[in-house]
């Protein structure tokens, strides 16, 4: 009799003690990275992906308790729909309606960036956050303050558990969820990617034309299947006195002048406006602009003052084959993927 | 009841050790003089009549040079503090562990480092933490810390757009791309400093927030009322280099 109690209490503390274990340890989440990409550049093991931490980086997403006033969250100017760009937006608009200094960029292929925002402020992933949720013409935010309401949560002191095993909850598991959610977001599913991976997907002649113009007079910036090659560069919008000084800001060397991020082209068809500012509204704008629109300062790259012209020589039939082929770039499955979607609607 | 009382000798006589191989560093902010205080009217060597409202700065990478020449790193992790000039009880760094000896001099980053400045989130814990005590020292545009912050306003300019001044220095040299570095490493040397004796000893720092207006370069309020990221906070970082210095050494 004694025995049986002693086995019995043996399974009882086997088995509530390994759901304890369980409980513990997050699951791990899978994460397929494309063939036809470069190495991430985020520092995974440090931050390793888990359903948990992603689940968590997603409410956190689209909560706007991340802003002062509740009212603007992540999504706000990241929407899915829009490729996690704010949609018809020149700038991006944060609390009290004010209005940003520049047009808001994708989240996708995080993983893979060398540096982040339009002037590469920020070479970090884990410290992205901590720019929208600070600025004042964004969230107008604390990060302290964030922590503070996060922690007087029960949902997401419960979140947070099942997360990353704390009881209170600090700036560090608050921005590796972030980055967890935000660097699962791998778009690698357009048109273009199964047609090179050999998926099945075909080209048609035009697109095919598109991608060989696109080769021989874009694909140096846009370089890579990242179609980036994440470097700042002044693209000729404006002339000595940019109104934006960009990339010199940071670096406070004068050669930075105007000098912006090589944005990714992949989505580039739902991404508008264009540029930095969100001046152009239509791809065809962005196509004349490069063609015939481009103006001269000293920091102008120098690919686009080849041969003493300025810009890039396209004509007609060219800048609608380059049209049809960056149409190609489209990854719907990012658009429609619900694990990216607002988890309370 | 002897094992116990053997028990707590033994105890009594590791707490002696560890307080035994400790020392204090103990930043003193004074303005002509006398212990810097908010909220007061103080004039700067340049004749601005002025109120303070923030002091911050970031003392990093503490070293001890002994007399042998051996150099003695507190750990990295943890070797970074933010004294607050509004918190008394932060102005004094409390070191322990420290190999006993006599050492010459100590060295310190007034700042952070730029390898910290650029780390994984799980290295920016204590001092470091974005969402805690770094609150309002960090740049979130411009990754990167402030090391030195210094606010208030004028109390005799008309001009309201001129009232308040903000000082915020930092600068780590930067990531990508070369550019400002404005993290200074000052060395204090001394006579003699013993640790592990029987009295803890207290290095005493005189932070002169007067001078930080002028030492090398002249800081007139009116003509440089905000300084953050560009080229004239070197002049100022270069200003407060000077202003810390060795006060009186003594053995509690």
């Amino acid at each position: 009799m004694n025995k049986l109690i002693l086995l019995t209490a043996i399974i009882i503390f086997v088995a509530t003690s390994s759901f304890l274990i369980n409980n513990e340890q997050p699951t791990p989440r899978r994460l397929d990275l494309p063939s036809n990409f470069p190495k991430p550049t985020y520092d995974i093991s440090n931050n390793p992906i888990t359903e948990e931490g992603f689940a968590l980086g997603r409410y956190l997403f689209y909560d706007g308790l991340l802003s002062k006033d509740g009212t603007i969250s992540c999504a706000s100017c990241h929407q899915q729909s829009a490729a996690f760009i704010q949609a018809d937006h020149d700038v991006s608009h944060g609390v009290d309606d004010r209005i940003g200094k520049r047009n808001s960029l994708p989240i996708f292929n995080a993983l893979y960036k060398k540096s982040f925002f339009w002037d590469g402020g920020v070479p970090k992933l884990d410290f992205v956050p901590v720019n929208p949720i600070e600025n004042e013409l964004e969230m107008d935010e604390k990060m302290d303050n964030v922590i503070n309401k996060i922690n007087k949560s029960s949902k997401y002191k419960l979140l947070f558990k099942r997360a990353f095993n704390v009881e209170v909850i600090t700036s560090k598991e608050l921005l590796h969820a972030l980055a967890q959610f935000m660097y699962a977001m791998v778009s690698s599913n357009a048109k273009y990617d199964k047609y090179v991976r050999g998926e099945g997907a075909k080209l048609n002649e035009k697109e095919k034309e598109g991608m060989v113009i696109f080769s021989k007079k874009c694909a140096s910036c846009h370089s890579s299947d990242l179609f980036t090659d994440d470097s700042y560069r002044n693209n000729g919008l404006e002339g000595e006195n940019p109104s934006d000084k960009g990339r010199e800001d940071i670096t406070l060397n004068i050669v930075d002048r105007a000098k912006f991020k090589v944005p990714s082209l992949r989505n580039i068809v739902i991404t508008a406006p264009y540029m930095h500012d969100g001046r152009f509204k239509s791809l065809e704008e962005v196509l004349m602009h490069y063609s015939s629109g481009v103006k001269y300062s000293k920091s102008l790259d120098p690919i686009l003052q080849t041969n003493h012209k300025l810009g890039i020589p396209l004509s007609i039939n060219e800048q609608s084959s380059l049209l049809d082929f960056l149409a190609t770039l489209t990854d719907s499955t990012l658009l429609t993927n619900s694990e990216f979607s607002n988890p309370d609607h | 009841m002897q094992k116990r009382i053997y028990i707590l000798l033994m105890f009594l006589l590791s707490l002696n050790l560890l307080s035994a191989q400790s020392l204090n560093l103990k930043f003193n902010n004074n303005f002509n003089g006398l212990p810097l205080v908010f909220n007061e009217k103080l004039v700067t060597p340049l004749g601005d009549s002025i109120v303070f409202s923030t002091l911050n700065y970031f003392i990093s990478n503490i070293q001890l040079v002994d007399n042998h020449g051996n150099i003695y790193a507190i750990p990295q992790d943890s070797s970074y503090f933010l004294l607050k000039q509004k918190i008394a009880s932060n102005h004094t760094i409390k070191l322990v562990d420290i190999p006993k000896g006599k050492y010459k001099q100590l060295i310190f980053t007034i700042g952070v480092d730029s390898v910290r400045n650029t780390m994984d989130v799980t290295k920016r814990t204590g001092a470091l933490d974005v969402g805690a005590d770094a609150r309002g020292m960090y740049w979130v545009w411009n990754s990167g810390y402030i090391f030195f912050k210094l606010e208030g306003k004028t109390v005799n300019q008309i001009d309201s757009l001129r009232k308040n001044f903000r000082y915020h220095i930092g600068g780590y040299g930067g990531y990508a791309s070369k550019t400002i570095n404005n993290i200074k490493v000052k060395n204090l040397t001394f006579n003699k400093l013993i640790i592990g004796g029987k009295r803890c000893p207290t290095i005493n720092i005189d932070v002169n927030i007067d001078k930080f207006f002028d030492t090398i370069t002249p800081v007139k309020i009116k003509e440089h009322p905000s300084v953050m990221w560009g080229d004239f906070s070197v002049k100022i970082a270069n200003n407060y280099f000077h202003i810390f210095n060795l006060g009186k050494i003594i053995y509690e």
